[in-house]
């Protein structure tokens, strides 16, 4: 079986679960290695890479590799290509992911994938583009495939591996050390996300009613982590800032989840987020045009049915 | 400063877009072509950067069949001062690598202090290139910036990074990517318009380059489609209506749809 | 002390006819600087439109100002030329008192006509001064008042320059009759029907004594006069003391010969007094000056319209923005204009080489930019209009505000790129799209798959013109194929024309936005390309007769294509199925027993003047129809004219609640349009008070030919 290395995701020291949606992935390739690049290297962040399947785990840990952008992590993961020419590298679809792969696939002479959402035991990669109408297989035809995966492709499996620390070190190219990262601030904690850029948008609209309404709407959009939104009527209205305006005269959005409650749908509203990918509605009036444009809806009051949901997602999500 | 400024001519982001049954490449010629709209913010940061400096040199460059002048022109009336095109068609079909290597022949030693990226193209939407770029070419690579400082030869970033804001600096010449919301970019005046017409853009061909065709093309591609299909057209979504156990419908929809 | 009082008059009034006259060459010279702009055909029509003006006081008498001041104006007007012989008289008396008119002065027809006017004149002119009183600005709401910004010590001061002289003229006339009674003259009895019985209480005074009297009164007269003329030359931003001369010119030289307002179309927008067509883009000069960016871009006429502004603010009084706490008001812009003009008067009229000699402080003032923070006026003011054309309709003097608002537009548009932000979109849309929304073209037929009858599109069955026996091309417009509630007008309207077996077609994917919204927003460059696709289309296939269901379409392809080559017979949806109503084609069986009212859209009504259609239309349909306040040609804007139906509305209250509320305030169940832009903004206003417990219950926003078709079908 091949080995196919895995580009650990961690903030703060713990693995991210998309690493471990990778490491399932490469079960069903060959046989996963978990690749830790950065200082914070744990004995806990290695059980959890264990636990899904990594029978290594190659540890770069000098800060050297995160005090430069992207182009160490690519450095430090072509020389394992050279080194124990894997079958394929998997790394996370995050735009930095994207961005490691892309380095690693000139610097091996690779061919790269990305956004795939489910890779064959073949190596085909499984892709959904042009938002969503089209899905693709293709197949990386030169050197070590390199496949940026995204988030939520698989559904983590626990597959125990030995997970044994082989430390890795990687004298970095003059290049990869010319950009220098001289600060790093967290997202603010508990902020909710820019509207233009949050993978989940909740919306509220007249049918909100008034300006304290808004405070269903913002529980629900902080049990998803999501950026809230306001039709044009309910910004015009005063329930909620201009600034958080989505239509023809506000923001543009196309989120991975849109949910528009107590929002009919006018035009002027639909301009600002019909690409979003899914959409849900929640509105008193059958007739409401966003039903139209809904892959799912409910018909009924918001005050009742949006509490709901919030208290179900958050038992969902323990 | 001398600026290049990477932009691409993509078909209307929110036109229907398919692939073409024979060579699974996007069907071009079906759908009205504009420039890259996310583009336009690395035009809006290149400018303001001459504006900032008081003087200096913005080129759009591209690579594409010829209609992609279009994009070119586009970005020209918006206030850069020349551009130049790539054109061969030895280049179409060329993948994220071949690109890459391309636009890295025709930008060496043409003493660029800045080459500029938006951050993705709303057709291919790898983000990718701009790396690419860098790596060909051994430069400092300041990608997803919203915010650029410039002064003296150091040009300081802030990134948006997957968790949390990165301020990065690096010595010119660099690889500069902007991210939307960076900034406006400017509605070309018809001043802007008139002048474009009359602006230098310079066809180059790939032997002009010095790129090997054989790197570049369908041919020179790393990867292949093995096959496409288009999805069923969305289906009618489903309403119901609310009888006290509306909520728990949506979670277990999105449950369903994997987005929680 | 004769001779003294006759020196001063004389000096007086020779300085005060060289000021004047000195003042009336910087105007000319100041218009001159002015674009060119061909305002002389027709000059028979314009001369009886003029007459037509001033003495039917046809745009004055409009309400809400109304006939009183309508009548006093124009009594004042004409007694300001009579009574200009009693200045003759006057420096006639300080040499003689008994100085007479030769031939007339003594004809008792001139002297009846003389204190006629003068009593009249003095009745008119306190009207007129109580009037002003009255609708001062009061410091609760001053912005009520549609005086509120104008100079008002100027006003008041020429109104007691009237007073004062009205006052003098009797005076004099009195005495004149004493002095004749004690002389025992014979005209006395004839000559002094309205004065004589002042003229008896004097009678008992020495000839001397009336003789100083009169040279006295006579001296007053003239100084009076004179102190008039010299503060009118010190101040040629006075509007009120110069349309007295001016508004003869500005009305002449109107837009139009006829005397209509000057609305529905724009002006094109020009270059060295040509109107520019962008199709040949390539032979313009670099350095081209698209619309207004500098005092010195706008046209002879424009300069002219500025200092004509007699301050008199009914177009504040009308002004959707004024009256919804905007900063715009068309008096207020105007006056800003002018004042300015007149500041750097010497600076415009100079050549390159002696600008660069004159005062700094000049040339800055010279170069301050016509819009910004630190503009004539600020972006928030030119922004604010929805260009619903009721300042142009009430204006006494034809201003015509909204080419100059649209010209300096397309400046900030075309040349300098300082615009609202959301109009980023509009344009982008509109250049890429075809449509201000966005949507993809495909989605133009959806409609058609909602009707359970046949609509034909063109070219379905290979036509490359339009068949003989269709009777219109149905242009559905952008809102009509994707906005809702247009979508179910353009629906009742197709199959309103099907069961009154009117044949008609469309041009689905074929059809593009017409360019109205980037023509309001000064993007004329883009209305251009629109406009030029349509017309391509619109002439290849020959298309003739053509019904839309949107004013604004109405306007672009009925009032501004002809500008660039399009001329098509075009009627809205209301004025077809009107005529179809009275030919009996199409039967209203059952009326609908509700109360009605209409709200006329701006670009049907005041741009288009279509009135009675919609009204005829309604009364056919629904039991009762009421009218709101403000209706017809003083209908209130709804708020989405002029590009603002793409803008953000942050200041002030909004149009469309104000609008809603007035609608709501009739007691109506149902609120008819006949516009899709007035819809969404009425509509968005009632649904925002319904929602306030018991407000406008049950009270809805409809197309007019959703009533028909209500009352069509049984």
């Amino acid at each position: 079986m091949g080995e196919v290395l895995v580009l650990v995701d961690a903030a703060d020291g713990s693995v991210k679960k998309v690493t471990t949606e990778l490491l399932t992935l490469a079960q069903s390739l060959g046989e996963p290695s978990a690749v830790w690049i950065g200082p914070g290297y744990t004995d806990a962040a290695g059980a959890t890479l264990g636990e899904f399947g990594a029978q290594k785990v190659y540890v770069a840990d000098s800060a050297d590799y995160i005090n430069h952008p992207v182009a160490p992590k690519a450095e430090v993961l072509s020389k394992l290509v050279a080194d124990q020419s894997p079958i394929a590298v998997l790394i996370g679809s995050s735009p930095e992911g994207k961005e490691v792969a892309a380095r690693l696939a000139v610097r091996t002479n690779s061919g790269i994938i990305t956004d795939a959402i489910g890779i064959a035991p073949d190596l085909t990669a499984t892709q959904s583009i042009f938002g969503g109408a089209t899905v693709v297989q293709s197949k990386v035809s030169a050197g070590t495939p390199i496949i940026t995966v995204r988030p939520n492709s698989t559904a983590p499996v626990a597959n125990a591996g030995a997970a044994t620390r082989v430390d890795v070190s990687v004298e970095l190219s003059a290049a990869a050390k010319s950009a220098t990262i001289t600060n790093r601030a967290a997202a603010v904690k508990g902020g909710r996300p820019e509207l233009t850029e949050a993978a989940i948008v909740v919306s509220g609209g007249r049918g909100v009613g008034a300006a304290e309404g808004f405070g269903v709407i913002e529980d629900l959009a902080d049990s998803l982590g999501a950026a809230v939104g306001a039709s044009r009527a309910a910004t015009d209205a005063g329930y909620y800032p201009h600034a958080f305006q989505v239509g023809q005269t506000g923001k543009t959005v196309s989120p991975q989840l849109y949910i528009a409650n107590g929002i009919s749908g006018a035009i002027q509203h639909r301009a600002g987020m019909q690409t979003s990918k899914l959409i849900v509605a929640v509105n008193k009036d059958a007739e409401a045009p966003m039903f139209e444009l809904a892959d799912f809806g409910v018909v009924g009051d918001l005050f009742t049915v949006v509490p709901q949901l919030t208290e179900e997602i958050k038992k969902r999500k323990g | 400063m001398k600026i290049a400024v990477c932009v691409k001519q993509v078909p209307d982001s929110w036109a229907e877009k398919k692939l073409r049954d024979g060579d699974s490449l996007l069907d071009r010629d079906s759908v009205e072509a504009v420039l890259n709209e996310l583009d336009e913010y690395a035009i809006e940061e290149a400018l303001q950067i001459t504006e900032a400096q008081g003087g200096g040199e913005v080129v759009i460059v591209t690579m594409g069949p010829e209609r992609a002048g279009e994009a070119v022109r586009k970005a020209l009336s918006m206030g850069a001062d020349s551009g130049i095109h790539l054109v061969d068609a030895s280049l179409a079909g060329s993948d994220a690598a071949g690109t890459s290597y391309a636009l890295a022949k025709l930008l060496e030693g043409r003493g660029f202090d800045l080459i500029m990226f938006g951050s993705e193209s709303t057709d291919a939407r790898m983000s990718v290139v701009p790396s690419m770029v860098a790596e060909r070419l051994g430069l400092p690579q300041l990608t997803f910036a919203n915010k650029v400082e410039v002064s003296g030869g150091t040009v300081t970033i802030d990134r948006v990074g997957d968790y949390g804001i990165e301020t990065i600096s690096a010595a010119t010449p660099a690889v500069l990517g902007m991210i939307e919301r960076s900034n406006e970019p400017r509605y070309p005046s018809f001043k802007g318009i008139m002048a474009a017409k009359k602006k230098p853009v310079e066809t180059v061909s790939a032997a002009d380059a010095g790129i090997d065709a054989g790197a570049v093309g369908t041919s020179g591609s790393w990867s292949q489609v093995n096959s496409f299909a288009a999805r069923p057209p969305k289906a009618a979504g489903v309403v119901v209506q609310d009888e006290g156990a509306g909520g728990v419908a949506i979670a277990e929809f999105l449950d369903a749809q994997k987005v929680l | 002390m004769d001779v003294l009082v006759m020196i001063v008059a004389a000096i007086v009034t020779v300085i005060a006819v060289g000021l004047f006259a000195r003042t009336v060459v910087g105007f000319v010279r100041q218009f001159k600087v002015g674009k060119s702009i061909n305002r002389t055909d027709k000059p028979a029509l314009r001369t009886l439109t003029l007459l037509k003006e001033v003495f039917l006081a046809t745009r004055l008498k409009q309400k809400p100002v109304g006939p009183i001041v309508a009548v006093s104006h124009l009594i004042v007007l004409i007694a300001f030329g009579v009574l200009f012989f009693t200045l003759v008289t006057a420096y006639g008396q300080l040499i003689n008192p008994d100085f007479a008119l030769p031939l007339i002065g003594h004809w008792p027809a001139f002297s009846y006509l003389i204190e006629i006017m003068s009593w009249l004149m003095v009745l008119a002119i306190l009207i007129l001064i109580a009037v002003r009183v009255a609708r001062r600005p009061n410091p609760q709401q001053p912005r009520k008042s549609r005086f509120f910004g104008s100079t008002m010590w100027q006003a008041y001061y020429v109104e007691f320059t009237i007073l004062a002289i009205g006052i003098f003229v009797l005076a004099l006339r009195a005495a004149e009759y004493a002095r004749g009674s004690v002389q025992g003259e014979e005209f006395i009895h004839s000559n002094f029907p309205l004065t004589g019985w002042i003229g008896e209480n004097w009678t008992g005074l020495s000839l001397e004594t009336l003789a100083t009297l009169i040279l006295l009164l006579a001296f007053g007269k003239i100084l009076v006069s004179m102190a008039w003329f010299v503060t009118v030359a010190m101040t040629p931003t006075m509007g009120v003391a110069w349309h007295r001369f001016l508004a003869f010119f500005n009305v002449w030289f109107q837009r139009n010969a006829n005397g209509k307002p000057a609305l529905g179309q724009l002006e094109p927008i020009r270059y060295d007094g040509v109107a520019l067509d962008f199709e040949k883009l390539d032979d313009f000069p670099d350095d081209i000056a698209l619309g207004v960016t500098a005092m010195t871009d706008f046209s002879w006429k424009a300069l002219l319209d500025f200092s004509t502004c007699t301050e008199c603010g009914r177009c504040q009084s009308q002004c959707p923005a004024w009256n919804t706490e905007k900063p715009l008001s068309p008096k207020l812009l105007t006056i800003a204009m002018r004042n300015h003009a007149h500041a750097i008067s010497p600076w415009m009229t100079a050549t390159e080489e002696e600008r660069a000699h004159l005062d700094p402080a000049l040339i800055e003032l010279a170069e301050k930019p016509l819009v910004g923070e630190d503009g004539v006026i600020t972006d928030d003011i030119l922004w604010s209009c929805t260009t619903c054309g009721a300042c142009v309709n009430q204006c006494p003097v034809d201003i015509a505000h909204i080419d100059h608002i649209v010209d300096i537009r397309r400046s900030q548009v075309l040349v300098l790129s300082e615009f609202p932000t959301e109009l980023n979109g509009l344009f982008k849309n509109v250049e890429n799209k075809g449509n201000p929304w966005g949507m993809n073209a495909s989605g133009r037929n959806d409609w058609i798959s909602e009707v359970d009858f046949d609509v034909k599109v063109f070219g379905m069955d290979g036509e490359d013109t339009i068949p003989e026996d269709i009777d219109y091309l149905f242009w559905v417009g952008c809102a009509g194929a994707y906005e809702d509630r247009a979508k179910r007008t353009t629906k009742n309207v197709a199959e309103l024309m099907n069961i009154a077996g009117v044949s008609f077609m469309v041009l689905g994917e074929g059809e593009t936005c017409t360019g109205d919204p980037a023509r309001r927003a000064g993007n004329e460059f883009l209305f251009q390309m629109q406009a030029a696709q349509n017309i391509e289309v619109l002439n290849e296939i020959k298309a003739t007769k053509i019904v839309v269901t949107c004013p604004h379409c109405l306007n672009a392809l009925k009032r501004e294509y002809p500008q660039l080559g399009g001329n098509y017979e075009v009627v809205h949806h209301t004025e077809l199925l009107n005529d179809l109503v009275k030919a009996g084609r199409l039967t209203p069986v059952n009326k609908i027993d509700q109360t009605v009212t209409y709200h006329d859209p701006c670009y049907l009504g005041r741009h288009n003047q279509v009135y009675n259609p919609p009204r005829e239309l309604i009364s056919a349909t629904a039991d009762s129809f009421v009218e709101m306040d403000r209706n017809r040609d003083k209908s209130f804007c709804c708020g989405a004219g002029g590009a603002r139906m793409w803008m953000e509305e942050k200041l002030g209250t909004r149009i469309n609640q104000t609008r809603g509320d007035e609608a709501i305030a009739t007691g109506a169940k149902r609120i008819a349009v006949g516009c899709p832009f007035c819809s969404v903004m009425l509509n968005d206003a009632v649904n925002t008070r319904q929602q306030e417990p018991g407000r406008a219950l049950g009270v809805e926003v409809v197309d007019v030919s959703t009533l028909l078709l209500d009352a069509a079908k049984s």
